[in-house]
């Protein structure tokens, strides 16, 4: 599925469209969260979606994801109609995600919270042992990459902040997703750590992975993302590069409130 | 057609007391998710303490209200306030299903201990008073726990849409977070939310004295229609509640004539069955129910 | 805690003290029918077993995904009654009806699953405790079939020439057999992929079905196959106790004390339930004996399981574990550094917390 697609430098470059929103709507009691959205995110890029408290981000995320069943619109996923499906088959379908404020198992030990996101081969082998020595490898591996293998053994909950982010991160990385969604992924971590988690931003999109990041801090997204889309009210008021965003009349006045 | 307006009247008596106490329930649910599973135990209590009560005083069980309903909303936010509010929020639905289920077993075994398993009811004078209405008969206790019951619903219902309070109350249940970014403090509306929910099983065991033989087990018998109803109404909708009590106890009275008492009842659970598979959130719900 | 974290740290030698423990265990569950003093001794026994039986089908459900059965009462007591009514109305082998009866009311449980697992936990805990409440009308009014309040009463399947010491002694050992593959089947899941998205929905339902495991049709799996053994444990009981009522079999009381034998002797462990009944069972039967029955034991389930749920909710068992823990210097390296990690982030905790829900 190709599109052609305004670029805001007045070039034309041929972008290919993975997850997609047409007219998504959610609201919540008499609160529009998420309305008339229509948004398109580019396929092997970093995309950001922005904008500000409580412009609909996290909905429309959860809406995305499946965690929410959208009030009207439809979510396609490289084409293929996703709407309102289940959370694990969207996930399944290679969308991948993390949690605002990070969630992980706190009762299971780092490597199992890996070896959770293992997806069988086959339903008969959903008896074979978790700790399979293939899996275990992997889930090292991913560990290792996101810097808490000597973690492996310890409680979830007994780990820090940033090292929950960093193991939810590996957690999602495990069920191999294409696109994956970090939903704040800098958000109260120090600054050393954000600086790792974009290094591994850039290196796993160098490798082929789609990104859609919901993030606060603009430095980051402004250094980090090739494509960038602003939320204000519950839809898109803006998109494109970093640079031509920043300079959106539209974008100050969400973020301003001129 | 005379059995069947009878019946009607006696669905509708007897809907309004579901409604009442469905309420209740739902209040719970509401402020804290919490399920409890106690409340018809209270219920029974209240309906015990009017009995003795009556047979201590010889006055009419229903001025025992005087004392239950302040009593009781006092345990209430006691409950919530120390022992709900404990929980961990991670594992509450479960954990407070655990502890209010607990508090059911323990009145029902205190109930045992001091007035053993014997069935017991109040005597009153105007106990088998009836009268014609509309071509049905309609006794005299039924009907005054029916007012008693709609009196109580109204009140509640003011309670909740015309006060400050209630508005908090209404927000909490809504939204919490939203609630207390606006500065509710949902701790405390939690409490007394808990509170009213316990003062209508006050109100109710009373209004069931009136004309119900009662035993320490009997709760058993109301948590498991009044669950049924939430469930059906859409958990947390109040409104759905009262309109779900209203179909069912009708439902049931009617069900009554080509069936016993006892095949009758399970109307609630095969409506509780039928809502799950239909329609997990409700017939009249919101969207809180969706994930509940 | 055996779960299947620790093999993976564990050295040879835990592992060969941990089959030394199971053994002795063994070992010493075989050899207590030749110790009882009397059959009446051996008959707790018996009910004890039963109980070690029903907890770990309990927790099945209860243990792998979080969700509290108050009404598993409903399964061991269709297990009992088909036993009986397949013995009765068709004639077959009783050890034949017992694994049909089992097998018909994991079958019933797959719509009762379906109903209550849909959504979140609220639903399962309404339905758990509806579905009880209806089948203990259902069984008393429908008398034809099922006796009705009358009772019912089971064909013995072992002749009248077996003398009731040697028959406790005998569904001893049957409740020994259905025990240890009830834990084996635990064991096996525990370890399993299936087990460790089953503990990932008991943690954090959301976060496990965005990671992609189908939560619902987990949920479902493990509570069939939760009222499954539940069954086998309600058969063997009625075959052994040749007597079913309603009342008793669809109460309210049995099913809590398979949750307070489970959560006192910590659900996240293999041996917990089995140990929290030898406890409960234990004590139950000595104030019956004692006291008979009074009021007074839902009294004290009550008192019990609330001061477990607001105290302990992890169990005693785990919880006096722990303690014992404290006490040992050594630890891990893997420790030492979470701990120092841990000193490290304690401003940063808030967070966490709130991440938690």
């Amino acid at each position: 599925m190709t599109a052609l697609h305004e670029q805001g430098a007045g070039q034309q470059e041929s972008v290919r469209i993975g997850l997609a929103a047409t007219g998504l709507s959610k609201a919540f009691g008499g609160v529009r969260a998420v309305h008339d959205a229509t948004v398109a995110f580019h396929h092997g890029k970093i995309n950001a979606l922005i904008g500000p408290n409580g412009s609909g981000k996290t909905t429309f995320f959860n809406c995305v994801t499946g965690m929410i069943k959208p009030d009207s619109g439809t979510v396609t996923y490289y084409g293929a109609d996703i709407t309102g499906k289940a959370p694990h088959r969207i996930a399944r379908a290679g969308v991948g995600r993390s949690f605002q404020l990070c969630r992980i198992f706190p009762r299971m030990t780092a490597l199992e919270n890996v070896l959770a996101a293992v997806r069988p081969p086959s339903k008969t082998r959903l008896l074979a042992s978790a700790h399979h020595h293939g899996d275990v490898a992997r889930a090292r591996e991913l560990l290792s990459r996101v810097g808490i293998e000597h973690l492996e053994g310890a409680e979830a909950r007994a780990l820090s902040y940033g090292q929950q982010k960093l193991l939810e991160l590996a957690g999602v990385l495990m069920a191999d997703p294409d696109t994956i969604m970090l939903d704040e992924p800098a958000g109260g971590v120090n600054p050393a750590l954000i600086e790792r988690i974009a290094g591994l931003v850039r290196s796993l999109n160098a490798e082929g992975k789609t990104f859609i990041v919901v993030e606060h801090n603009m430095e980051l997204v402004m250094s980090l993302s090739d494509h960038v889309v602003v939320f204000d009210r519950g839809s898109q008021i803006s998109e494109g590069p970093p640079s031509v965003v920043q300079n959106d009349p539209r974008v100050l006045e969400a973020y301003l409130g001129v | 057609m005379s059995l069947f307006v009878q019946s009607l009247v006696l669905g509708v008596l007897l809907g309004g007391l579901y409604a009442l106490l469905a309420a209740g329930l739902t209040l719970y649910f509401g402020v804290m998710r919490v399920v409890m599973i106690a409340h018809s135990a209270f219920l029974i209590l209240a309906a015990y303490l009017a009995w003795v009560f009556t047979r201590e005083t010889g006055l009419d069980p229903l001025l025992s209200m005087v004392g239950t309903v302040p009593l009781f909303f006092v345990v209430g936010v006691a409950i919530q306030r120390l022992l709900m509010a404990r929980l961990r929020p991670a594992t509450l639905t479960m954990m407070s299903v655990l502890l209010t289920f607990s508090i059911a077993l323990v009145i029902e075994g205190m109930l045992g201990w001091l007035f053993t398993g014997t069935q017991r009811r109040v005597r009153l004078p105007y106990g088998g008073a009836d009268f014609e209405a509309a071509g049905a008969n309609v006794a005299v206790v039924k009907l005054i726990a029916f007012v008693l019951a709609a009196l109580s619903l109204l009140a509640l219902y003011l309670l909740l849409t015309r006060t400050r309070f209630g508005q908090a109350l209404r927000a909490t249940i809504q939204h919490p977070e939203a609630a207390r970014l606006v500065g509710i403090d949902t701790d405390r509306t939690a409490g007394y939310g808990f509170g009213i929910g316990l003062a209508t099983a006050a109100i109710g065991g009373t209004a069931l004295a009136l004309d119900s033989t009662i035993y320490p087990s009997l709760h058993w018998h109301w948590i498991g229609p009044l669950m049924a109803i939430i469930v059906v109404g859409g958990l947390g909708s109040i409104p759905g509640a009262a309109i779900a009590a209203m179909i069912l106890g009708i439902g049931q009275a009617l069900l009554q004539i080509p069936l016993n008492t006892t095949w009758a009842q399970t109307i609630f659970y095969v409506a509780l069955f039928v809502t799950l598979m239909v329609r997990p959130q409700g017939f009249f719900g919101g969207r809180l129910a969706q994930r509940f | 805690m055996p779960s299947a974290s620790d093999r993976t740290r564990g050295s040879g030698l835990t592992t060969a003290l941990k089959i030394v423990g199971i053994l002795a265990l063994a070992a010493a569950v075989l050899s207590f029918p030749s110790f009882a003093a009397n059959p009446f001794i051996l008959s707790v026994g018996v009910v004890i077993m039963s109980y070690a039986v029903l907890a770990t089908g309990w927790n099945f459900v209860g243990g792998f995904t979080g969700y509290m059965s108050l009404g598993h009462a409903a399964y061991s007591g269709l297990g009992g009654y088909a036993t009986a009514l397949l013995i009765i109305e068709s004639g077959i082998n009783p050890w034949l009806a017992l694994v049909l009866g089992a097998l018909l009311t994991a079958v019933i449980a797959v719509p009762v699953g379906i109903a209550s697992l849909r959504v979140r936990g609220a639903s399962f805990v309404i339905v758990s405790i509806a579905f009880v409440l209806i089948l203990q009308l259902v069984f008393q009014s429908w008398g034809e079939f099922t006796g009705g309040s009358n009772g019912l009463r089971v064909p013995r399947p072992f002749g009248p020439d077996v003398l009731r010491p040697e028959q406790h002694e005998r569904f001893f050992y049957l409740h020994a057999a259905v025990l240890a593959i009830a834990l084996l089947t635990w064991w096996l899941i525990d370890r399993s992929r299936f087990g460790i998205g089953l503990k990932a929905i008991r943690e954090d339902e959301d976060k496990a079905q965005a990671l992609g495991i189908p939560t619902f049709n987990y949920k479902l799996v493990a509570f069939v196959v939760s009222a499954f053994f539940t069954a086998v444990g309600g058969g063997l009981y009625a075959l052994w106790f040749g007597f079913l009522d309603p009342i008793f079999q669809f109460s309210i009381l049995i099913g809590s004390y398979m949750v307070l034998m489970s959560l006192l002797g910590g659900i996240r462990s293999l041996f917990g339930p089995m140990l929290g009944a030898l406890v409960v069972g234990y004590s139950v039967e000595f104030f019956k004996n004692e006291y008979g029955d009074t009021q007074f034991h839902l009294v004290a389930t009550g008192l019990l399981l609330g001061l477990v749920v607001l105290f302990m909710p992890d169990g005693v068992l785990p919880a006096l574990a722990a303690l014992l823990r404290r006490f040992r210097p050594q630890e891990s390296s893997i420790r030492e550094v979470t701990q120092a990690e841990l000193a490290e982030q304690r401003n940063s905790d808030p967070i966490t917390q709130g991440a938690k829900r």
